[in-house]
């Protein structure tokens, strides 16, 4: 029985040599012990069931549904006609629009903000009191952020105060009620919250540079800046990849925020597609539009990671 | 060594304090009693009111009931879910399973996709089968969302496991149960820990299913009424909303606090 079963193993690609029990050069006498593929049924089948039926399958009735016009009660198939509607759609190409922001928001923001400010603390004194006290946003939810942040932006709350205290009453703004305000007021709510969470990976990343590098590199006269740019920074490497790629997953799913904040409004001007998915198909009923965006929406983000890590990572590590 | 602080030790404790000021100004008026709220943000604590607007959060604006619903699903799910996970896993790594490639990418794609992409189909299901608005519905959601990553998480570090400790415990002639639960549980510790902690924060943080798939304040998660409590109560003024955002950044705060190790294990993880 061992014989048959090592058939589909052999085949299999590189990467699974990480698997030991899979290696080619493992003794086989261990397949006997092992029984036959039917052993492995009730171990797997929890959680293909839970996966299949309420993830697997309401992914795959999303790219069904998003061929017909469907209000919740009556449908009718109509083919591609939801995504040639999104193409003159205008609130979509805000929303669009409005998604790019926060993913280059995010990523000038938090993950440039996160770079300096571990780096700026890496061996100071109260360095780690400065980190916790960026953190510790990270440990309150979204919605509680949201919450917070919705008293700090509206018109009278405690954003306007400080700047009027100061004598800046000319930009004290109706944040939340003007676009593109309410898109950056929110990037920043968030930018305080998702800080801390790359200050403390990079500070991981900087600790784990061997001390002999940068000693090496001051002794030949590298310091500040060019110290940064050609040693630290391409050590960080790792960390990075990671930072930015949560990055960009993250900031095109934003979500909890602006609901909280603004609803997607006024008028529509704050969404970003996973707000106007959400609208179309829970408050304006159209549901295969609304899974048309949701599509878009995970074209765009398996897209992106895609190409980020394919770019990012070394080919020997690739497959 | 010199006593004077540097301009960049200066600077950074500046930036420290600044990200303090939301949080200073959160505790401060969540203090003030929600009648005498004078509509503007306080700076200073005036009369402590704090437990006061707890209480109407917790009890009035029914952010009580939903802290321990939410509480209910994030330990069950969380820890159903990993034990799933971790069974999935094991039939993975260990078990004669064929195609494990094609297994682990059916599970782990649950993990990538924006929740979006499941709402809709999952409104109508649970529709269809009258689980809209019940518990047994969010759990079963919310354990179904924690198995991918776990998944993905657990199965990386039982590969490591060395081979010759399945190969000795089989030679002993341990069952499949005995080894999974004797074995490989203990020895993964650490890695279930830092997958139970993560999906831990991720159920208690989530709000877009529980708007989705709930209404009624006996069913819904925290987030959800917290955001009910924020629009409900936006005319009286916001020390209790505040209070109610202090209650639910509770469980988080100390979770992180307390397992900031594993915590981090799984965020860096999940990126890779």
């Amino acid at each position: 029985m061992s014989q048959t079963l090592r058939a589909p193993r052999a085949s299999a690609p590189g990467r699974r040599s990480r698997v030991p029990l899979r290696s080619a050069n493992s003794p086989s006498s261990h397949g006997r012990s092992l029984g036959g593929p039917l052993t492995a049924v009730p171990w797997l089948l929890p959680a293909l069931a839970l996966v299949g039926v309420l993830l697997v399958y309401p992914f795959l009735r999303s790219v069904y549904g998003s061929l017909f016009e469907d209000n919740g009660f009556e449908r009718s198939f109509v083919g591609l006609d939801n995504y040639a509607r999104l193409a003159d759609d205008p609130i979509f190409s805000r929303s669009l629009l409005n998604t790019l922001m926060w993913v280059v928001g995010t990523l000038l923001l938090p993950v440039l903000l996160g770079l300096l400010i571990a780096v700026a603390t890496y061996r100071m004194r109260l360095g780690g009191v400065v980190q916790l006290l960026v953190v510790l946003p990270y440990a309150i939810s979204g919605a509680a952020t949201a919450v917070l942040w919705n008293f700090m932006l509206t018109s009278d709350g405690a954003v306007n105060q400080v700047l009027r205290a100061v004598g800046l009453d000319s930009l004290a703004h109706p944040w939340l009620l003007e676009w593109p305000h309410n898109t950056i007021a929110m990037i920043v709510a968030s930018t305080w919250q998702g800080t801390g969470l790359n200050v403390v990976l990079f500070a991981i990343g900087l600790r784990a540079i061997p001390r002999e590098t940068l000693e090496a590199a001051a002794l030949d006269g590298a310091s500040g800046w060019r110290l940064f740019r050609h040693i630290t920074f391409p050590q960080l490497r790792a960390v990075t990849v990671v930072v930015v790629g949560m990055a960009i997953v993250n900031s095109l799913k934003a979500f909890d925020m602006i609901w909280i904040l603004t609803k997607g409004g006024p008028s529509r001007s704050s969404e970003t597609l996973a707000l106007t998915m959400y609208r179309e198909t829970f408050r304006l009923f159209h549901v295969g539009y609304g899974s048309a965006i949701a599509l878009v929406l995970t074209v765009i983000v398996i897209a992106s990671a895609w190409l980020y890590l394919r770019r990012q990572m070394p080919t020997s590590a690739r497959d | 060594m010199n006593r004077i602080p540097s301009p960049r030790t200066v600077l950074m404790l500046a930036c420290g304090l600044l990200w303090l000021v939301p949080l200073y100004l959160l505790v401060v008026n969540a203090m003030i009693p929600a009648a005498a709220y004078p509509g503007e943000p306080s700076w200073l604590p005036r009369d402590l009111a704090l437990w006061e607007n707890l209480r109407t959060a917790w009890q009035d604006a029914a952010i009580g009931d939903s802290f321990l619903n939410s509480l209910f699903y994030a330990v069950v799910c969380g820890a159903a879910g990993v034990v799933v996970a971790a069974m999935a896993a094991f039939a993975v790594v260990v078990l004669p399973v064929p195609k494990p490639t094609l297994w682990f990418w059916v599970i782990y794609s649950g993990t990538i996709f924006p929740l979006q992409m499941f709402l809709a189909p999952l409104f109508g299901l649970y529709a269809d089968a009258n689980l809209y608005d019940s518990r047994l519905g969010l759990m079963l959601i919310y354990a179904a969302w924690a198995v991918p990553f776990a998944f993905f998480l657990v199965r990386n570090q039982m590969a490591t496991l060395p081979p010759e400790v399945t190969e000795a415990a089989m030679l002993d002639g341990a069952t499949f149960r005995r080894l999974f639960w004797q074995i490989h549980v203990p020895l993964l510790l650490p890695g279930l820990g830092a997958a139970f902690i993560f999906q831990f924060s991720a159920v208690w943080n989530d709000l877009l299913f529980g708007i989705t798939l709930s209404r009624s304040p006996e069913v819904q998660p925290v987030m959800a009424a917290l955001t009910s409590l924020n629009s409900a109560y936006a005319s009286s003024g916001p020390p209790v909303i505040l209070a109610g955002a202090l209650i639910v950044s509770v469980p988080t705060l100390l979770v992180f606090l307390a397992f900031r190790g594993l915590f981090l294990r799984g965020i860096t993880a999940s990126a890779r």
